[in-house]
Parts: C-alpha cells; structure tokens; sequence
C-alpha cells in the first residue's frame, strides 16, 4: 500500500473521529444545560427568590440563546478554556491537568498488569478450545466480567483493608502531593479495576487464538510435530495479535468507565472521581468540561488502536 | 469507528445443565425477593429505628445502616429499582433496536450504514459516561437511568439485528414474497421476524445482563431516584465506612447483586452460545 493511500486513511479516520467528537459535544451541552430547562432552579436551590434566580441566570449567561451558548461553550474549548465550575470556582481546565496524570497512572497500571495476564489466559484458553481448562477459564471471566467493579472493588478492600488491615481503605492525596508518592494506596484500586479489563479482554483474545487455532495452517504445523508453547507463540499469536491489539485500545477506553467507579469508591483523586463529585453536586459546567475531555480521551484510544490494527495486519491493509 | 461492538457470538460458551438449573433458580430467587420484597417487609425503609451500624438482633435481623434503619427492610425494598429498570432499559433497547435494525437491514445498503454510524456515536461513548452525564441534566431521576442504559444498549441492538436481517433478506424467500407483491409489512411479520427472533432474544439476553450491571453500578454512584430510597448498589456506597463496625449493610445488597449479575450472566451466554450455533 502506498505512502499516499496510507495518509489518505489516517486523515480519514481522524475526520471521523473529529466529526463524532463534535456531535458528542452538541449532545453533552444539551442534556447538560438546554433540555433540563431549568439550570438556575437547580444551582439555586428552591427557595431562592425570582430576583435571585434572574441575576443568577444573568450571571452564568443562562440568559442567551441556546445555540449562542453552544457556540460560546465550543469556541472557548477550542482555546483550551472549558470555563468555571460552580462549586469553588475551579477552573475545569486546571482540574482536568492536575487530575489527567493520577488516571492515566491508575488505567496504565491497570492495565500493564492486565495485558500480559489476559494474552497468558487467552492463548492457553483458546489453544485447548472446548476442553476443560478452557471451560474453567470461560466461566471464571464470565463470572469476572459480570461483577460490576464496585462489587469487586468492595470485596477488595473488606478483605484486604478491613480484615486485614494490610493495605489503605482509602486511597487519600495530600494537597499538592501525587498518588506515587505512597504506592500503597494504588494496589486495590489497581487490582480493582484491572480484574473486570483483564477478564474482557482474555475472553476476546480466547475466541481469536481459538479461531486461529483451527486454521488449516495450524493443523499443518501440528503434523509436522510442532506443539504446545512453540506452536502457541510462533504460529497462532502473531496473527491473534492485530485483532488484540485493537481489543487492547477498546478495553483501555473501557476502563475509562471503571476508573469512575473505582476512583469514587477509594476517594481516589483522578478525573472519575472528580467527574462523579460534579455530577453529585450539580456542578454542570465542571460536568460538560470533564464529559468532553473524557469522550475526546476515548476516541484517540480508539483511533489509535484502528490505526494500530491497520498497520499490523496483512488482511485489513489491503482492504481500500 | 469500526470495531466498537464486538459480534455477539464472540467467546460465548453453552454451559452445563446442573449450572444452568441452578443460576436460573438463583436469577429467579434473586427477582422474586426484589419484586415480592416490598409486600414482605414489616417495618419502614427510610425510618430511622435504631442507632448507626447495629450489629444484627431479634428486632433487626440484619441490623442496622449508617443512619440507623432496618437493613433487612432495606434490601427488601431496594431490589425493585435495580430490576425493574433493568427490565424496562432492556425492553425499550430491543424494542427500539429491532425497528431501527431491521429498518436499516431491508433498506438500501448505504441507508443502513448510515443508521449505524449514527447509533455508532454513542457505542464510542464509555457507558457509565452516557449515565453520568444525563443524571447531571435530569438529577434524581429513574427515567434518566433507564434512557440512559438503553442508550448505551442501542448500538449493539441495532447492529445485531440488522446483521439477522440483511443474512435473512437475501434468502429467496423474501423475493419470493416480493414477487409476490406482498406487502413490506407482511415480509416482515411473516417471513422475517420468525427466522430473527432467535437471535433478538439472545442479544436482549445480553443486553439485559449489560443492563443489570450499569443500573447496579449507577445505584452505586447515587445516581437516579435520590436518598432516602433504599437501592442495592447505593447501600454499598452508603454503608462502606463502617465496614469495621458491621458488616451486614454492606455484604448483603453485595451478595444479592453478585448471584443476580453472575446467574444472568451464565443465562445469556448459554442462551447466546445455542443461538449462534443454528
């Protein structure tokens, strides 16, 4: 394929990407701010006085036009300027710079230590496809993946923190300190979030080693005496390999949605958690900056693991 | 954006009889105490009875919570939201899914896909995102939860049943009826939904076992109808810190939702593993 073609496909896809990006936007604003009705009613409580409610809503610029606060909303993001949340005056922006680093160091923890797991569980699941280790492993992730994290994050810590007292129930920051400071408040949330991905993503990588298992080019290097690790690791993954890696990038926006969970659940300082606060205290600017910084995040994931899976395998690069 | 939703027969396995019987009676012991509860329960749910984190007695069985109410009132109460509108958000996703799907499966092939790309905006959209961000418009609100569950159910919904629909189109069949100058309407009553009901009914298998996990979780996060309703994901949330003091409040709703997702879970498979084998 050329240079040319391959350009061609990248700008394509970043032009979705972009595309849906903004369509998320147009949707955050409205079910944030323009279908409620009434935004002020909510900041200001109910027994906040008609004169209150109308400086108040002169005050947030409630008073505009929708379309016109869309556009002043979406014009001041693309400066980088995602305005003020209601609760303290915090800049949405300076939270998402000094939260970002906290989640990206739980979700990359998470998942270094779920990737390598899951490519061990699956290729040995799906090389013994229909056996009983496989079976086993089929319904152990089963049972994984259907726990909601919280659950498993709950269970987590009544054992390792309640019982027994080994490691921090909470996972609290001091002001101006980060998380890798005291790496023991990161082993439950870690471990917390990464058994529902590494679950997910073991059961996707078994059906792909198990399909590539039953290739006839499978079959012959079986007849020419080529078996277990050597078979597994030298002729089924490296073509389970693009499919798993775009696995990979959907498990890592996936995780995204657990990050909420887990970081709540351990008070952890990171986007979710800051994200759940906004929403508890109706802090709907902080929401829409948080929302939109969080949907861009999944989108680049993903674009990369499209553009990933292109280069690595033979079959889809072929494809116009 | 492809690759979003993966195919519904991925890695699905049949189980065995003994686990089938035994999560079906569980699933169904587990919807008959959320759904009988109510009428079963003798004391009040959001009265206060007691001091904080009582350890269980003769009066309180299952003591009490973090602001001193009958547990076990509690979690006979707090069951209905979860699998109700688990229910309901499954039923409006399929329902809407199989219009959509087989809309976009009969009509011109770039039609489709476009109905597709469109749904697809949300399928990028991490799920308990599309939850957090609808209970920040609408706060306290059950009906939020449930439209957003069915949100994030839709893409996959319409996917699946548009794919049934495409493989059965071509079959001679419908040409046949075609040919015949039957109706749209009647193709599809009589000669489609019979040969893709099969597989909607696996895929709202799936999307229920999808539902009953973001509903419990949202519960979790105290989103929906707002305290003092009792729910089995928020009573988590609300009795954690005293985990050292009791732990009833927190273990019980636990058990409760872990049995429900975990037979469902095995239910779907199965019912999904059976269905892609036809």
């Amino acid at each position: 394929m050329s240079l040319l073609r391959v350009a061609a496909l990248v700008a394509r896809r970043t032009t979705a990407a972009v595309l849906v990006l903004a369509v998320l936007s147009v949707l955050i604003f409205t079910v944030t701010e323009v279908l409620p009705g009434d935004a002020v009613g909510v900041i200001a409580g109910a027994d906040a006085t008609v004169s209150e409610r109308e400086q108040l809503r002169r005050e947030l610029g409630l008073d505009a036009h929708p379309v016109r606060r869309y556009a002043d909303w979406a014009a001041a993001a693309l400066r980088g300027d995602l305005g003020t949340g209601y609760v303290g005056r915090r800049e949405v922006t300076e939270v998402l710079v000094d939260r970002l680093p906290n989640s990206l160091l739980l979700t990359t923890l998470a998942m270094a230590l779920a990737v390598p797991l899951a490519v061990a569980i699956g290729l040995v699941a799906g090389m013994r496809a229909g056996r009983r280790t496989d079976r086993l492993v089929s319904t152990a992730t089963l049972v994984a993946v259907g726990v909601p994290e919280f659950l498993v994050a709950a269970l987590l810590v009544a054992v390792f923190a309640a019982g027994l007292g080994l490691l921090p129930e909470v996972s609290l920051v001091p002001l101006g300190g980060r998380p890798w400071d005291q790496p023991e408040i990161l082993v439950l949330p870690v471990a917390a979030l990464s058994v529902a991905a590494l679950a997910a993503a073991a059961r996707l990588l078994r059906a792909s080693v198990a399909e590539i298992a039953a290739a006839p080019y499978v079959e012959a290097a079986r007849l020419r005496g080529v078996t277990g690790l050597r078979l597994a690791v030298r002729h089924v993954l490296p073509n389970a390999v693009a499919p798993a890696v775009q696995v990979t990038a959907v498990m890592f926006a996936g995780l995204i949605g657990g990050a909420v969970v887990v970081e709540t659940l351990f008070n952890y300082p990171g986007i979710g958690y800051e994200l759940q606060q906004a929403v508890a205290n109706r802090d709907v600017p902080m929401v829409q900056g948080l929302a939109l910084a969080t949907c861009a995040t999944a989108l680049v994931l993903l674009l990369i693991g499209d553009l990933a899976q292109l280069a690595l395998s033979p079959a889809v690069r072929g494809r116009p | 954006m492809s690759g979003v939703v993966p195919a519904m027969a991925v890695g699905r396995v049949a189980h065995s009889r003994v686990t089938l019987l035994l999560a079906g009676a569980t699933a169904a012991g587990v919807v008959l105490v959320a759904l009988a509860g109510p009428l079963l329960a003798t004391g009040s749910p959001t009265a206060p009875v007691g001091l904080p984190f009582d350890a269980p007695s003769g009066a309180h069985p299952a003591g009490t919570d973090a602001v001193g109410r009958d547990v076990l009132s509690r979690l006979l109460h707090g069951g209905r939201a979860v699998v109700l509108l688990a229910v309901g958000a499954t039923a409006l996703a399929s329902l809407c899914g199989a219009l959509l799907g087989v809309f976009a499966g009969l009509i011109d092939r770039r039609i489709g896909e476009l109905v597709v790309r469109v749904v697809d905006v949300v399928a990028v959209v991490p799920g308990l995102l599309v939850l957090l961000v609808l209970a920040a418009g609408f706060p306290g609100s059950d009906s939020a939860v449930l439209v957003g569950v069915a949100l994030v159910s839709l893409p996959f919904s319409v996917r699946v049943v548009r794919a049934a629909t495409r493989q059965v189109a071509v079959r001679g069949f419908v040409d046949t009826a075609r040919a015949r100058g039957d109706s749209r309407w009647r193709i599809i009553r009589h000669d489609l939904v019979p040969n893709i009901a099969g597989t909607m009914l696996a895929e709202a298998g799936i999307r229920f076992s999808a539902a009953v996990h973001l509903t419990a979780t949202a519960g979790f996060l105290g989103l929906g109808a707002g305290p003092p309703t009792p729910n089995w994901g928020r009573m988590v949330s609300e009795n954690a810190s005293g985990i050292g003091l009791t732990i009833w409040p927190v273990l019980l709703p636990a058990l409760l939702l872990v049995l429900f997702t975990v037979s469902v879970n095995l239910l779907a498979d199965d019912l999904a593993a059976r269905w892609a084998d036809r």
